[in-house]
């Protein structure tokens, strides 16, 4: 009788282990694309500080997620091992682990190339603004910052490790990379997507964006006249944008 | 996580270096400077603008100043720019050029740049194309639907990963401002469009197969390192010197003869197909096309090594060479080129080939090569190897140029073929043509039906080789008529099939040799091949035992017309025949011959069962086969003249010489 209950709590509780890691790893994503927005502005018009600075923060960020979300994993693998489980269950954790390390390494090769991008423009000194590229973006990232800022994770608030700086985040990350990969073995090609191919268009995801299509379409003709600024939406000379 | 392609992999997994870059993101960087930089002007859309949008025209006037160069290269420069990915236009997105009016681009972002250290994974394109998915809601363009579908095939294990955050992006792009998340999107779409581009378009960064060793990494200094550098400079030392001023010399005087031959120099008629996407330029210019372009037959004339490394050129020569009935030579070249560049395990077969084709004295195709040389090469055939037949290969080779070349310069062969070339005009496309050229781009010939129809047209040249080319200075085979070429020949009502044997069995004769020789009933066999066809040199198929009758009995034919020894004699003797031609050593002929037949040196090498005197020969013809083998049995330190060559296994019957 205590054996079964006893197993009926290990189950709840890898249940509830696996739902934190999953809110864990949509935050991950959060984090990593809204650090993608602002890596995307480096060398750029708009790069300055304040940019610089948010990038840090998110960094940070990310590195907590990160920690604690690769513990709990490796942590749940290895039970699973000893624990008798489901096969659900146990797939279910592996697809929670591929999806970690993909997000590991997509996030690492966006942190590589923030490290390149800030060696080439250091932004040390005031005529370094001169070489910025003017790509036309001037927008400050505030929104980007606060989506940042709006992440919630189980496991934040309680660890409050000091971020690390570039170099040392990345190889640290290359570290629980590799360190995760021999720790425990899972085979990755045997994870199966939830999801069919093509959902996500189907989604009914946010408000249709047709203006941002014709804003692209719009460039097509408004070269020449610049004095006009209302431009017949549809005139799009076969861009399908 | 990231399945690595090992399969395609071949270790090769660090991309060339693409110098191009380091120097393009340099000027690019010249380009943003607010004083100096290309002037830039905002951008108007319905609800608001967005600047840093740059004009086309801008951007050349800048590149010309800037690199003091002229519109068109500047022009062209810019849209190695765009190619590239570093500057994108606004209009038209898909076409990565630069269009010299006020047509606008814009700068891409650092972030999307081209540099060498990030490969462009197909993860990122997978989320992107999703994320596409998400704004259009499913209408892809063709291309990008089949490489969606194979992305989720291939990276169906991290297809939630991809598909979550590709939401996410989209999401955390919206808390952007509207100017600014078009100029994003834009950027994103520029940067794919240079990496995976649609088909049917030429991507710049196409840079063939990756590097085994990462360029960019330092390498270390390890001994074996050092070891190379010293070798390296160890070979540097021990080179020839030549004087600058001749070196220059030569360079100049190659620029001035190639400058308008080539492509990047000067103008390629009809039309370079790099530029336009037309093929005749190629088509035209094939290797063994009948009617060659006139600039191809000008580059014959600049030198002989040109002249021979174009198959068509050489065709030519050949042809030419056939009418001076010295083509044993061109022959004998592209044997030796055949041995260098052949398989390892055809070599000795075809060193054995090539010296009882060309070599040995009696040979059917004898070349003329100095003493020294043939000597230097008889010696190191015991031995061959590729570069066996080196020495007299250059000295045919400088023969043929100092001699044959100059004389086929001034041949009608050659004149008539420059009056045949063709100089096709120029081709003047429009845009709209261009664009269609490029739609209709299709791939060329496989390598493999290339090197097919090479192959067979070898086999055909090899089957058809004249046997007027025979060598006309071949030691005399006095009991046989020597080919002496046919229009000379006194019994011009003799079977033809004779003097055809004779040339066949020009190589002293296997008529009364041991029929177990595996030579000689190659020879035999040669001769009832040659009956029909002619010297089999090139290619001799292995011999079927072919009765040696049937040579006595045509000999018999032609003695019992009345040909008198002497008079065949006579008639035989290479002397009858001037001996204009390359070289004038012409073996003594006469009764004499065979008795000294192998000079002694030689026969140190290879053992030369010379026949019994031709006297005795010619007469008794009509007796059966036992008696020639009964003669040949019983010689008084002669046997049957059939040439072994000095590597093959020895035979008991050691020659006498």
């Amino acid at each position: 009788m205590s054996r079964w209950r006893r197993s009926v709590d290990e189950l709840a509780a890898r249940r509830r282990q696996q739902g934190e890691c999953e809110r864990a790893q949509e935050a991950l994503s959060r984090v990593t694309s809204c650090f993608q927005q602002l890596a995307a502005s480096l060398g750029s018009s708009a790069d300055g500080s304040f940019l610089r600075d948010e990038m840090d923060e998110t960094r940070a960020l990310a590195q907590r997620i990160c920690s604690g979300l690769s513990q709990r994993l490796v942590h749940l693998l290895s039970d699973c091992d000893s624990a008798p489980s489901g096969v659900e269950d146990r797939q279910v954790s592996e697809r929670l682990w591929v999806v970690f390390l993909s997000a590991l390494e997509n996030f690492l090769s966006d942190l590589r190339k923030a490290s390149d991008l800030i060696g080439r423009f250091p932004l040390t000194q005031r005529y370094d603004r001169r070489s910025l590229v003017n790509t036309g973006c001037i927008d400050g990232m505030v929104g980007v910052a606060a989506r940042v800022a709006s992440v919630q994770a189980p496991w934040i608030t309680l660890e409050e490790e000091p971020s690390p700086d570039l170099t040392n985040h990345i190889t640290g990350l290359e570290a629980m990379l590799s360190e995760m990969q021999l720790r425990v073995p899972v085979a990755f090609w045997s994870v199966e997507a939830t999801q069919p191919a093509w959902a996500e268009a189907r989604g009914e995801l946010e408000e249709s964006d047709d203006s941002l299509e014709d804003l692209m379409e719009v460039e097509v003709v408004s070269n020449n006249k610049m004095a006009t600024c209302c431009q017949p939406p549809c005139c799009g000379l076969g861009c399908v944008g | 996580m990231t399945i690595r392609n090992t399969l395609r992999d071949h270790g090769q997994r660090y991309r060339p270096r693409m110098a191009c870059l380091k120097k393009a993101e340099k000027v690019m960087l010249e380009m943003q400077d607010p004083k100096t930089g290309v002037k830039s002007q905002p951008q108007r859309l319905v609800i608001t603008t967005i600047p840093h949008a740059i004009t086309g025209e801008d951007i050349i006037a800048w590149l010309a100043d800037r690199l003091q160069v002229e519109t068109q290269e500047a022009r062209n420069f810019g849209s190695m720019l765009v190619a590239l990915g570093y500057i994108y236009p606004l209009q038209d997105h898909k076409r990565l050029v630069i269009k010299p009016d006020a047509s606008l681009y814009r700068f891409q972002t650092p972030y999307f740049w081209p540099t060498q250290q990030w490969p462009v994974e197909d993860t990122d394109y997978a989320i992107y194309l999703a994320k596409r998915n998400i704004r259009k809601k499913g209408i892809l363009e063709l291309h990008e639907q089949e490489q969606y579908n194979r992305l989720h095939k291939w990276m169906n294990h991290k297809w939630d990963f991809i598909v979550m955050q590709a939401k996410e992006q989209y999401r955390a792009a919206k808390e952007r401002k509207k100017p600014d998340r078009v100029v994003f999107e834009c950027q994103e779409r520029a940067y794919w469009v240079v990496h995976r581009p649609p088909p049917g378009t030429v991507s710049a960064m196409d840079y063939g197969l990756d590097r085994r060793i990462d360029p960019n990494a330092e390498e270390t200094k390890t001994p074996d390192f050092y070891e190379r550098i010293m070798i390296f400079t160890q070979q540097s030392i021990m080179r020839p010197r030549v004087k600058s001023s001749v070196s220059i010399g030569a360079m100049v005087k190659y620029c001035a003869t190639y400058s308008s031959h080539d492509p990047f120099l000067s103008k390629c008629l009809p039309s370079n197909p790099w530029l336009t996407d037309d093929v005749t330029y190629w088509t035209l210019n094939m290797p063994n096309v009948e009617i060659p372009t006139t600039m191809r037959v000008e580059r014959w004339t600049f030198s002989f090594g040109e002249l021979l490394s174009d198959p068509r050129g050489r065709n030519d020569f050949r042809l030419f060479l056939k009418k001076e009935f010295s083509g044993e030579n061109l022959a004998f070249w592209e044997s030796c080129e055949d041995l260098k560049w052949g398989t390892a395990a055809t070599m000795s077969e075809k060193a054995e080939q090539i010296y009882k084709t060309f070599l040995a004295r009696g040979a059917p195709r004898w070349i003329n090569i100095d003493g020294k040389t043939m000597e230097i090469t008889l010696k190191s055939l015991k031995h061959p190897h590729r570069y066996v037949l080196d020495a007299a290969q250059t000295h045919i080779y400088m023969l043929m140029k100092k001699d044959s070349y100059g004389r086929y310069m001034k041949s009608p062969v050659f004149k008539d073929t420059l009056k045949k070339a063709i100089c096709p005009d120029e081709h003047k496309f429009s845009d709209a043509q261009l664009e269609q050229n490029a739609k209709n781009r299709r791939p060329s010939l496989s390598p493999i039906v290339l090197r097919q129809l090479e192959l067979e047209q070898k086999a055909k040249m090899a089957a058809n080789v004249d046997i007027t080319q025979l060598c006309r200075f071949t030691t005399p085979v006095p009991h046989l008529a020597v080919y002496s070429g046919i229009s000379d020949f006194p019994s011009a009502n003799a079977s033809p099939s004779l003097p055809f044997l004779a040339h066949t069995t020009a190589c002293p004769s296997p008529i009364s040799v041991a029929l177990d020789s595996t030579s000689a009933s190659e020879r035999r066999a040669e001769a009832t091949e040659g009956e029909v066809e002619g010297n089999p040199a090139a290619r001799v198929p292995a011999g079927g035992n072919v009765s040696k009758s049937r040579m006595a009995l045509s000999l018999r034919r032609l003695l019992k017309r009345g040909c008198t020894p002497s008079t065949m004699f006579a008639s035989l003797s290479p002397k009858c025949h001037s001996a204009a031609g390359t070289s004038s050593r012409i073996q003594p002929i006469g009764p004499d011959q065979p008795s000294q037949a192998p000079p002694r040196r030689i026969a140190n090498f290879f053992q030369i069962k010379v026949d019994i005197p031709p006297e005795c020969r010619i007469y008794p013809i009509e007796s059966e086969d036992e008696d020639e083998e009964n003669r040949a049995a019983s010689r008084g330190g002669v046997g049957a003249k059939e040439i072994i060559c000095p590597w093959e296994s020895l035979t008991p019957q050691n020659g006498t010489g």
